[in-house]
């Protein structure tokens, strides 16, 4: 009788790699129309519906590029834990802190020109989102505590702390009570470039993207950080004590996501409200994960994540398609992708006993 | 606080626990497994809304409670194929499946929000309801929390006693050398990700039959994920589980009653409370515990055998 | 014959261009599934009013995230040819002043804010003055003077509608008081009936809510005393305790704008109406409101949509006892707006 079994691969699959990533793709596209069908929805022309209405405008574009701001930065920083083998869940949390500290500065010094305050802004989000990432660093080191769940636990407490900021030291006296700050005074806010609805922040992106990828290429850490992943070993590789390498990553992972933070506050608000949560923070893990720290394929996953937010609101309102359709093709995604991560690594025979 | 408030604080502190209690245990169960399985957020709301959708069609709540355990179950396979026979990575797998199960919740319970099916109501047992104190807080509650009172002994029994559960421990603890011993590790892990999975869906089914019942995407509002870290409270034992069940319940209760009650403090800090009791708890039992309670090989896939 | 064939192609056209004249479009904007039960639903209701109109489609998208997310789905409708876009909650304010701005053929009204612009206007309903009367309701069934209010953020419309509520309370019953617990959410059922149930521990024995589930309803019927709805009747999920509810009536307000906007005689203003246009209304009495109540309540209506009786009016105290609106004066819209503290009586917190 035949019997199938697996068979690790000596060396890793190379381009077909990609083939099983589309495969995986195709899969939660598939899975994803049968679900709409279930719903009564046509499932090929929702699909084509989402992804004309995500990329098929340069308005639309405009609107993915804005949205992939904050979600590249947070995977950025996310991807970066990921390798270490740290679950960093807690990027909501950090974006959340992000904005608060920008705002901070920007109530604070409403006097300052821009170029003092911008820098001072993004300064005071790297510290409160770092330090909301240090925390959990802090606490799995000295006392072994998971920081899965601190984490997750530290995002909910980040939006309490911005809502308790806006509700009450921080309410803006002029919005009727309403829970949000006042407007940034014109210094504080982020501009768009020229006559696109796109701001500088993009640039930042571009920065950030540049420096990670010089760094993951050029240094001797980061290198490590690419090729194994595994995380004592890295550190020995530079030099660098255990802890220090993980308060470092979980530091600069916070302050990533706190920037996301700023430039949501900044030039997307102009002032912080709650409903500055959008939940980038749980998007990022899926971005992170599915490009492997490869800044570039990074923000080609922001943008095409991005992309379906966009396209789902297309989905509701030309085809009344809940909003929670979204999170099933991410969620599925990431499912289908993990799964065929098997192929990658695995081959399998087909053996005959007996 | 009157005696009278206390009581009624500690018998809403035993409800609330209630669809905790299961999700932990079914999270220490499948966890004993090996098997790391962090969904339990996104199984709890599909069973949630598997249990909501049954009770509006059959109008039988004891049958929409299975249901609602055995969609918890289904959404727990879709993790065993993945890390189980795919080797994928649990942790992200678990995420995954979270964002999946919300999603899909969401999708097909959005319909249903605002309605209301037909569930489990309090009955006070015949004598044990009528004693002073213990009375009102345990006995005077509906059928589910009278279910979970039973769950953990048999739970603790059957990792001790049973050829199962044994080998389940063993399973997860070291899966080579029960391999070895002849045992099919890859069946016990499954039925430890399936059992717990049904558990983990009736504390979801819980909240839209007896808690309430009512149903709305966000109706789990971060329970799975304090079941997730009261199993590592818990030391991966059912005993302690429900006294970890039975805290965060109570300080959930608790917040509100103190506003009820009058206080100055603003509504956000003491929402924080559960969430900052869980840190608090969870670094507290790491730091007590001089070796890891955890189960050897958990969270860390076999290599499939020649 | 000749002749008369271009008349009947005219006429033909002329016809057909009536026939096939494109549809007004109207989009709504929620904030929350229109299943709710609660706020965006009865925005929805408003909604298929309009749908009912002739010559006029209409369609919506729901939970919209107030920021930019609003911002996007507003300027989509614009883009794709919406003719008037109604947005349903305070946080999409900013948001449709800036799309306003680059569609002036299109018309924005925006619920519950106060920004507006030639294009677009502000609306609101009333619905504190049903919420006084559900207050009188409940102040005649109370028996332990002790009333609890289940709300959801504190914020101006809330802490008024609190307020109304308990001066109609103390309207009838002096003694009253009413406390109040901040759930943090507009609809999470688990924590508005555990806040009910905390309410009713602690001595209260009607709920009343700021919430769009019908959770805090449930909590007092398991308890075997009465509650009060909001948004809409929610007697169906407590029938044995739902004395009535504040509820909303969009109907006759969407349908009107529509209708002014089709004819060319739409204005932007601030619309703020009441009981007297029907916009707020109150949910039929339960069985168990005694005839005397129900008819001292009516009367109040009556008065109210008539404009004899303001329900903000002095002498009003402030939890601390102190005068804030002198006796015979009438509280300014302005002032009901902004309104950010309790009347005398209310036990609870302002965060």
């Amino acid at each position: 009788m035949l019997q199938l079994s697996a068979v690790r691969r000596q060396e890793p699959l190379g381009w077909g790699s990609c083939l099983v990533f589309l495969a995986a793709l195709a899969l939660a596209f598939v899975v994803s129309g049968l679900l709409l069908a279930m719903q009564g929805k046509p499932p090929a022309s929702a699909l084509w519906l989402l992804v004309h209405s995500a990329f098929g405008s340069g308005y639309a574009l405009e609107d993915c590029l804005i949205k992939a701001i904050p979600i590249f930065l947070c995977s950025l920083g996310v991807g970066l834990t990921f390798r270490l083998q740290i679950w960093n869940i807690g990027a909501e949390g950090q974006f959340a802190l992000g904005a608060v500290g920008a705002t901070w500065a920007a109530l604070t010094f409403p006097d300052w020109p821009w170029y003092t305050l911008l820098p001072t802004m993004l300064i005071c989000a790297s510290l409160t989102g770092s330090l909301w990432g240090i925390i959990p660093a802090v606490l799995r080191l000295k006392l072994r505590t998971n920081e899965i769940i601190v984490t997750l636990m530290l995002n909910y407490v980040g939006i309490l702390i911005l809502e308790y900021l806006v509700y009450g030291a921080w309410k803006d006296p002029g919005s009727f009570g309403f829970p949000m700050t006042s407007e940034f005074v014109p210094a504080a806010v982020v501009a768009r470039i020229g006559d696109t609805r796109l701001n500088w922040g993009l640039l930042l992106c571009l920065a950030v993207g540049v420096l990670m990828t010089v760094f993951l290429r050029s240094t001797r850490l980061g290198f490590e950080l690419r090729a194994c992943g595994e995380n004592v070993r890295a550190a020995r590789y530079a030099r660098m004590p255990y802890s220090l390498l993980v308060i470092l990553v979980m530091g600069v992972s916070g302050a990533l996501a706190g920037w996301a933070g700023f430039l949501e506050a900044s030039a997307t608000l102009g002032r912080l409200q709650p409903s500055i949560m959008s939940g980038y923070g749980y998007t990022a893990i899926v971005v992170a994960w599915l490009a492997n720290l490869n800044p570039l394929i990074i923000a080609v996953s922001s943008f095409l994540l991005a992309g379906l937010r966009v396209g789902m609101e297309s989905l509701q309102l030309d085809l009344q398609i809940p909003a929670a359709f979204g999170a099933i093709m991410e969620g599925f995604i990431l499912l289908a992708v993990l799964a065929g991560g098997f192929f990658s690594r695995y081959r399998l025979h087909l053996r005959r006993i007996g | 606080m009157t005696p009278e408030i206390l009581l009624a604080l500690l018998a809403a502190t035993v409800q609330a626990g209630t669809p905790i209690l299961y999700a932990t245990l079914g999270e220490i169960l499948t966890e004993k497994g090996g098997i790391l399985n962090l969904g339990v957020e996104g199984m709890m709301l599909v069973g949630a809304l598997v249990g909501f959708l049954t009770a509006l069609h059959t109008g039988s709540p004891v049958l929409a409670f299975v249901a609602g355990g055995l969609a918890g179950a289904c959404m727990a396979a879709l993790h065993g194929v993945v890390c189980i026979w795919f080797m994928g990575n649990q942790v992200v797998s678990g995420l995954a499946l979270t964002i999946f199960g919300t999603g899909l919740a969401g999708f097909f319970g959005t319909p249903y929000i605002g309605r209301t099916a037909p569930g489990f109501d309090k009955f006070s047992l015949p004598v044990l309801g009528d004693l002073p104190g213990l009375g009102t807080i345990f006995f005077q509650q509906d059928a589910l929390v009278y279910l979970s009172y039973i769950i953990p002994p048999l739970l603790w029994a059957f990792f001790r006693y049973t050829r199962w559960g044994m080998a389940i421990r063993a399973a997860g603890e070291s899966p080579a050398a029960t391999r070895a011993a002849g045992l099919n590790v890859l069946a016990y892990r499954w039925a430890a990700l399936l059992g717990g999975g049904m558990l983990v869906g009736f504390g979801g089914s819980y909240l839209s039959l007896a808690y309430t019942h009512l149903w709305t995407n966000g109706l789990t509002a971060g329970r799975g994920w304090i079941a997730v870290a009261l199993v590592i409270f818990a030391f991966w034992r059912p005993s302690r589980a429900m006294i970890g069940a039975y805290l965060f319940g109570g300080v959930m209760a608790f917040q509100l009653r103190l506003q009820a009650m009058g206080t100055a403090l603003p509504s956000s800090i003491l929402l924080m409370l559960p969430y900052v009791l869980t840190i608090a708890a969870l670094a507290f039992s790491s730091w007590r515990s001089d070796r890891t309670q955890a189960p050897a090989a958990l969270g860390v896939n076999m290599e499939p055998s020649e | 014959m000749r002749k008369c064939l271009p008349l009947f192609l005219l006429a033909f056209l002329a016809l057909g261009s009536t026939c096939f004249a494109e549809d007004m479009k109207v989009g709504f904007v929620y904030v929350s599934p229109v299943g709710d039960a609660g706020y965006s639903y009865a925005h929805d209701q408003g909604r298929l009013a309009v749908e009912a109109m002739d010559g006029v489609t209409t369609s919506f998208v729901e939970s919209v995230a107030e920021g930019q997310d609003s911002e996007r789905v507003i300027m989509n409708m614009a883009r794709k040819g919406y003719d008037v876009i109604f947005a349903t909650s305070y946080g999409y304010m900013d948001p449709m002043l800036k799309v306003a701005k680059d569609f002036p053929k299109v018309k924005f009204l925006h619920c519950s804010g106060y920004k507006n612009a030639e294009n677009m206007a502000n609306y609101f309903g009333r619905i504190y003055q049903a919420r006084y009367l559900t207050g009188m309701v409940a102040g005649a069934m109370t028996k332990s003077n002790v009333l609890g209010y289940v709300a959801a953020f504190p914020i101006p419309e809330v802490i008024r509608g609190i307020n109304a509520f308990t001066l109609g309370a103390q309207a009838v019953n002096p003694d009253v008081q009413v406390r109040v617990v901040w759930t943090k959410t507009w609809y999470d059922p688990a924590t508005e009936k555990e806040a009910g149930k905390s309410l009713l521990d602690v001595g209260c024995d009607v709920i009343a809510q700021h919430q769009d589930s019908p959770g805090p309803q449930e909590a007092a019927q398991e308890r075997g005393v009465y509650s009060v709805g909001y948004n809409t009747d929610m007697s169906a999920f407590a029938p044995k305790s739902h004395l009535t509810a504040a509820i909303w009536n969009w109907g006759p307000f969407y349908t009107e704008m529509v209708q002014q906007i089709k004819d060319g005689t739409w204005k932007s203003d601030f619309y703020w109406y009441g009981l007297d246009k029907g916009i707020v209304d109150i949910a039929p009495f339960g069985e168990m409101v005694p005839a005397d109540v129900q008819k001292t309540v009516l009367d109040k209506k009556a008065e109210i949509a008539s404009g004899a009786y303001q329900v903000f009016t002095g002498p009003i105290k402030d939890q601390a006892g102190v005068e804030k609106v002198a006796a015979g004066t009438v509280m300014a819209d302005g002032d009901l707006l902004g309104f950010n503290w309790f009347v005398q009586g209310v036990v609870g917190t302002l965060e």
